[in-house]
């Protein structure tokens, strides 16, 4: 009674491949945000989903209140969730930063309920989906046919990505954050506030990852436990690229997005998460190092 | 002399009487005390919404019996008063089981009611099972929780629909309402995108059991699987799409059918029928589907929404407003009737002894009260489960909310079951 998993048409096909793109891009951000603050703390942060869902319920929460475009809600989102992720890791990672791996992971997954619970006193269970003042348009490309928010969602991911590089790779902070993640010791050494580095890199990663949301919050919905899988899944990103790769987090983000798609096409929906761990076993036995990771010296 | 007989006499005599009545309360009777029943609810996680429902409800009716006296106990002789013990089971199948585990052996409770989820209530179910305690399950769908062969399930009842329930309601209707508009002279085309639960399986087996059972010309063209709590269901859709159904049966909860009707409508343009199922029937579901759910289907057995269809329910709808400011949802009606269902078999048993409480429940016989039942009367079968009365509602948008109506069965039907307007009928 079942059709065979590919019996689809070639438009099909595409869509589906698309929409695959759609959410690798979402991934992009959340595992670009993510492997910053890896890259320059070491600090391994479950709660990075969390941070992800905040900013979807910033960005509909100023969206709603203000009335404010939500694709400009962005902007105050990355602000405000920013400066949530600067505390968070003064009050927080600053104080076990060195002390023991296991007291960052166990400190991070308690943060996770803490900002869980959190969420859901402030904006209840209940899911919220962002209006796109957009949602009725509808492009079509000969045979493939998408919302405009799916076209948007990739410009700005383009857009915020392209921000990111300019500002890790042409400017002053950006130097002291490549120079903090390379050698911690030897960046302090030459000058470099590494603790401002830290609350910069996490400030901004948190505020990618509120990026993350709003568009999340615009193509499907979210509610204030939706984002440990997530943050699952962008560990397993930043391993495939490589840790510390910011290349790799946009090609495994991508790539993820496309497996996703794919495994849910021809698996089904239950493969949706399995897919992209198993996926993660595979490149852990034959490249440890990720797609662009570089060995340790 | 004789005198002083007679009073020494009566006196003996009223000492007998007063060391009688003394040792009946204090050593026959038992202390006075409160039936403790434990209500087993999601109050946090992604069903909070409908456990909310379920412990508004459960208050509701415990306020209600309290405010009448209380429950009558033989034992005790007297009324006795209900104490309601709420747990969160967080919508986990862990939590579940700890909070169930915490309800039998530290608060003591008499009776459990509640659960939802039939992946979380097969887990929070089995302390119940294994310390012998009877357990009123109101909002799990899947027959396992009565029927599962690994664990002796006799102190188990099933007051709620189960997926066999959803899933007849639905192809009856299809074949007798849609099948002739949409595809008269063909079988109707139907997919199935459902959630990878015990649940989720339940209704999809079901509908292919029905389907070949009743002998109905309907085709299930694509059946597609989604994990439960997921919000994405494009890729599904678009499958789905691509295989051209008349009408897409969404079996899951009120989050995730929202989310995947109205992807299904704005961004994969599969304007077909969707019928959900009624662990929607809850107020946040009409909110979050706002105008996409215009006329959509909702099968249901409790439709607070819809036009007046049974006294009972209009009472308690009023009631519920003016004591939670909220229109009530459908496992809250389940838990509400299942509160009046113990408290009627703790008075028939006399006592509070769980296992003459098991027998009372067992062979319990009571005119039906917010869901109806198919002859009226309240009670379990020899898998201890109901026999409910089922319809159809189509969700209608008046400009600014979604309002349903009752289209089938043709004994309850409000108005005539009409095709959404962008409907594009699918193929053979």
């Amino acid at each position: 009674m079942k059709r065979l998993p590919l019996a689809i048409s070639l438009p099909t096909l595409i869509q589906i491949l698309i929409w695959g793109l759609i959410v690798g891009c979402i991934y992009v951000l959340l595992a670009s945000g993510l492997n910053l603050i890896f890259g320059v703390m070491k600090v391994v942060n479950f709660a990075h989903g969390e941070f992800m869902i905040m900013g979807g319920y910033v960005s509909y929460w100023v969206s709603i209140l203000e009335g404010l475009n939500p694709y400009l809600s962005i902007f105050v989102s990355m602000i405000i969730v920013g400066a949530v992720g600067i505390l968070t890791e003064r009050i927080c990672f600053h104080q076990v930063l060195g002390t023991s791996k296991l007291n960052e992971l166990i400190l991070s997954l308690g943060l996770i309920y803490v900002l869980q619970n959190a969420m859901s006193v402030l904006w209840t269970d209940y899911p919220v989906l962002i209006d796109s003042p957009f949602k009725n348009i509808i492009v079509e490309f000969g045979i493939v046919r998408m919302r405009l928010d799916w076209l948007i969602v990739i410009g700005i991911t383009v857009l915020v990505m392209a921000g990111f590089y300019i500002l890790i790779r042409k400017t002053k902070i950006g130097r002291a954050m490549r120079a903090t993640s390379q050698n911690r010791v030897a960046a302090m050494l030459m000058g470099i506030n590494v603790e401002r580095i830290n609350m910069f890199s996490f400030g901004l990663g948190t505020a990618l990852a509120a990026t993350a949301g709003t568009l999340l919050a615009i193509t499907t919905s979210i509610t204030p436990y939706a984002g440990e899988i997530p943050a699952l899944k962008a560990f397993t990103i930043i391993i495939l690229g490589g840790l510390g790769s910011p290349l790799g987090a946009v090609v495994g983000g991508l790539a993820y997005g496309l497996v996703e798609s794919c495994a849910v096409t021809i698996l089904g929906g239950t493969w949706r998460d399995a897919v992209g761990f198993a996926i993660l076993i595979l490149v852990l036995i034959v490249r440890p190092t990720g797609l662009f990771g570089e060995k340790e010296k | 002399m004789k005198k002083r007989t007679q009073l020494i006499l009566a006196i003996a005599i009223i000492a007998i009487i007063a060391v009688s009545i003394v040792a009946y309360y204090y050593l026959i009777v038992p202390p006075r005390r409160t039936i403790k029943i434990g209500l087993v609810a999601s109050l946090t996680g992604s069903a909070a919404d409908v456990g909310t429902d379920m412990e508004r409800a459960a208050i509701l009716a415990v306020e209600e019996i309290n405010a009448a006296g209380g429950v009558y106990v033989r034992e005790y002789n007297s009324k006795l008063k209900i104490e309601l013990i709420v747990g969160d089971d967080k919508t986990s199948p862990a939590d579940g089981a700890t909070v169930v585990t915490k309800l039998i052996t530290e608060d003591n409770v008499d009776v459990l009611v509640g659960g939802f989820s039939s992946a979380v209530t097969l887990a929070s179910q089995v302390p119940a099972i294994d310390h012998n305690v009877p357990f009123v399950i109101t909002g799990a769908s899947s027959s396992l929780v009565t029927r599962r062969t690994d664990k002796n399930t006799s102190y188990m009842f099933h007051y709620c629909t189960i997926t066999d329930d959803y899933s007849e309601t639905i192809v009856r209707f299809l074949n007798h309402t849609v099948k002739p508009i949409v595809a008269p002279n063909r079988n109707l085309s139907l997919a199935i995108l459902y959630q990878n639960t015990a649940y989720g399986q339940g209704c999809y087996q079901s509908t292919i059991n029905f389907i070949n059972d009743l002998g109905l010309n309907i085709t299930i063209v694509d059946a597609e699987t989604f994990g439960m709590g997921d919000t994405d269901f494009h890729t599904q859709l678009l499958k789905i799409k691509d295989a051209k159904p008349d009408a897409v049966y969404h079996a899951g909860f009120t989050k995730d059918t929202s989310d995947a009707i109205k992807q299904g409508i704005a961004d994969v343009g599969l304007n077909t029928l969707y019928i959900a199922v009624e662990c929607c029937e809850e107020p946040q579901f009409y909110e979050f589907l706002g105008i996409y759910g215009d006329h959509q289907i909702l099968e249901s057995k409790f439709g607070p929404q819809a036009e007046s269809y049974l006294d009972a329910v209009d009472t308690y709808k009023t009631t519920y407003i003016e004591r939670w400011g909220v229109i009530p949802g459908m496992m809250g009606a389940d838990t509400y009737d299942a509160i009046y269902l113990i408290a009627q078999a703790i008075e028939n048993a006399g006592t509070l002894d769980k296992a003459k409480i098991r027998d009372e429940i067992e062979s319990i016989e009571m005119p039906q009260m917010l869901i109806m039942m198919k002859d009226g009367i309240i009670r379990f079968d020899e898998n201890h489960e109901i026999d409910p009365l089922c319809f159809i509602e189509q969700m209608i948008w008046d400009g600014t909310t979604l309002k349903p109506y009752i289209v089938y069965p043709d004994e309850l039907k409000q108005r005539d079951f009409e095709l959404p307007p962008d409907y594009e009928p699918g193929g053979p």
